[in-house]
């Protein structure tokens, strides 16, 4: 019971402390503004493992923080090798071929308007597919190793994306447009130089959404066949043997991946659409 | 006054039943409806559970299912478990003990092609094997560490593993040489999809020596020792076990019976009568109460599991007779 009641202090100390801050003089610099998350992040972990351990809840149903820590810290090795296998291997080769192919896909869509009545149609029909039920089948197509993977992820991006940039491609207006025209531009000049740039921002739109659903991709698929490696693997493993630290360690993994690959892309985009109203500032 | 004092204690008597028909017990299997349960469904079905006032719900499982998490979670009074899982869940602190056991033998084992050259365990080297993983891999582990084969992948001395789905299409489009299969249920699908059983070669893992016992019932330590939850677990028991061996002798009616109770009408009848024809010889020679023996045998298996055991130490009040020996005698 000292333990819950610890951890209700606990609460109201970091609450007391962030409005502190938040209405503290300090309160528009940069440190404030990455404490105050800092601190409401470690409140809340802190909370977890009081409560946890205060109404001892089995580890089956929620294992502590620190529990969790050191399974993470004695599993490096292993989650390395997940982390390869899942995230490297099977999300990123798949989101890079979904994107690339989805982006000239794209391209082609804009320039020929067949393709955009008869395609796009179907497209929203295929991205709305399950991924229970054609991960299996891409299993059985590609095999159990991370090409299969890399396949589902590659269905699960490849629409958005391209909806995204057949959006963005038609964003810049006839006038910018008639005006590429009058100076005698040829298509490629006034896809470069006016219309691919303002699609930039959709396209990075599409780019960011599918970072998190790569991850997902990848992730999922693994749950239907998988040689004895990947983080799906070892979630789905690791909870038939009651081993739930391991699983939250595995999410522990993705969130941080799946965090620093989104901000990556956002990264990016603010340095090449530093241009765009949203940008500045 | 004495035939009111009577009235009111057949009175007292009636709502006391009343209140024992109301005793309800959740179930959860291990696995969707099929035949491998219809002992439950054949004593649900015939009234068995009735009969000792209880009132029984059944919840299937699925792939994606452990009855482990779902009992530590309160879900279910009483879950049907392999022992492999139920040990490793007891090691890891979730304390289920084995309170019976109808299933004698154990129906799993491992399907390979014939043609792909393999007639013994030691031929098993250098080939991708199928393996079902969420706690049903430990057999299969321990099995390789015995024969002293590396699980890390293909080599002179190791095998790959895949995770094999709960299918058979990694067999049929040869993407391993063999699969994990029951007796009952996988072994057939191959079987239903053309292939013919000459073509087939099949290692069960009660001949390899490192068979396990399967389909037990579990319930959690902490309540053995609520008398009121012990009772009702000595009827269910009881009851159970009448089912079993009803569903043993008219195996086609037990099938009926199952499939009546297939809320997803999934399953074939022809398949569940099959499937029930192979359980009934599973659950042949076991009258609900765990062999010590055969306890053993499991503990030793899995205590066998190599760099990487199933569980480390010998379990400790892993199992009971309590609830059997009152149920059955």
């Amino acid at each position: 019971m000292i333990l819950v009641f610890c951890a209700v202090l606990l609460w109201l100390f970091g609450w007391w402390l962030n409005s502190r801050l938040a209405s503290g003089p300090y309160a528009d610099t940069r440190m404030v503004r990455l404490l105050a998350p800092l601190i409401f992040g470690l409140t809340v972990i802190g909370i977890w493992e009081l409560l946890v351990r205060g109404l001892e809840v089995p580890l089956v149903i929620l294992p502590a923080p620190s529990v969790i820590a050191v399974r993470f810290a004695d599993s490096l090795p292993i989650l390395w090798a997940d982390f390869v296998q899942t995230i490297i291997k099977g999300a990123l080769s798949g989101y890079v071929i979904g994107c690339i192919a989805a982006f000239l896909m794209a391209i082609a869509v804009d320039r020929w308007d067949f393709l955009r009545l008869g395609l796009l149609p179907v497209g929203n029909f295929v991205a709305a597919l399950p991924i229970v039920g054609t991960a299996p089948i891409l299993v059985m197509w590609f095999g159990f190793d991370w090409h299969s993977k890399a396949a589902v992820v590659v269905v699960m991006v490849f629409f958005p994306m391209l909806v995204n940039t057949v959006a963005g491609l038609r964003e810049a207006t006839s006038m910018q447009r008639d005006l590429m025209e009058t100076y005698a531009a040829t298509y490629w000049q006034s896809f470069l130089k006016l219309r691919l740039p303002a699609a930039m921002p959709f396209i990075f739109n599409g780019l960011k959404i599918s970072t998190t659903l790569a991850l997902i991709g990848a992730i999922v698929a693994e749950f239907f066949g998988s040689p004895t490696l990947g983080m799906g693997f070892r979630i789905s493993t690791s909870v038939g043997q009651l081993s739930l630290d391991m699983v939250w360690a595995e999410i522990v993994v993705a969130a941080l991946a799946g965090t620093a690959f989104y901000g990556l892309v956002a990264g990016i985009e603010k340095v090449v659409t530093f241009w765009h109203p949203s940008q500045r500032g | 006054m004495n035939k009111l004092l009577s009235g009111a204690v057949a009175a007292f008597g009636l709502a006391a039943s009343a209140a024992l028909a109301a005793d309800e017990v959740t179930l959860q299997l291990k696995w969707v409806t099929q035949a491998q349960f219809a002992g439950y469904y054949v004593a649900k079905d015939k009234g068995f559970y009735e009969e000792e006032g209880l009132d029984v719900t059944i919840l299937p499982g699925g792939p994606d299912i452990a009855p482990t998490q779902v009992i530590a979670g309160g879900g279910a009074d009483v879950t049907v478990e392999w022992m492999p899982a139920a040990l490793a869940a007891r090691e890891k602190g979730l304390p289920l003990v084995n309170i019976a056991q109808p299933f004698k033998s154990s129906g799993m084992m491992l399907t390979c092609w014939k043609d792909a050259g393999i007639s013994s365990p030691e031929d098993l080297k250098n080939r991708t094997l199928g393996v079902w993983f969420f706690g049903n891999e430990f057999p299969f582990m321990s099995w390789m560490s015995q024969l002293g084969i590396s699980t890390d992948g293909k080599s002179e001395n190791g095998v790959e593993v895949l995770k094999q789905g709960f299918n058979v299409d990694p067999l049929l489009q040869r993407q391993a040489d063999c699969i994990s299969t029951m007796t009952y249920n996988e072994y057939w699908q191959v079987i239903d999809a053309g292939v013919s059983p000459d073509e087939l070669v099949t290692f069960k893992y009660e001949d390899q020596g490192v068979a396990t016992l399967e389909d037990g019932l579990y319930v959690l330590e902490e309540n053995l020792s609520d008398a009121a939850f012990v009772d009702k677990m000595e009827r269910f028991v009881r009851a159970s076990m009448k089912g079993w061996k009803y569903a043993e002798e008219n195996p086609d009616e037990a099938a009926e019976i199952v499939l009546e109770n297939d809320a997803t009408g999934a399953q074939t009848e022809e398949h569940q009568k099959r499937m029930m024809g192979e359980i009934a010889k599973l659950t042949a020679g076991s009258n609900g109460a765990l062999d010590p023996a055969d306890f053993e045998r499991t503990v030793n298996t899995l205590l066998a599991g190599g760099s990487d055991p199933v569980i480390t130490k010998t379990p400790e009040g892993a199992w009971t007779h309590q609830i059997t020996d009152a149920a059955l005698n």
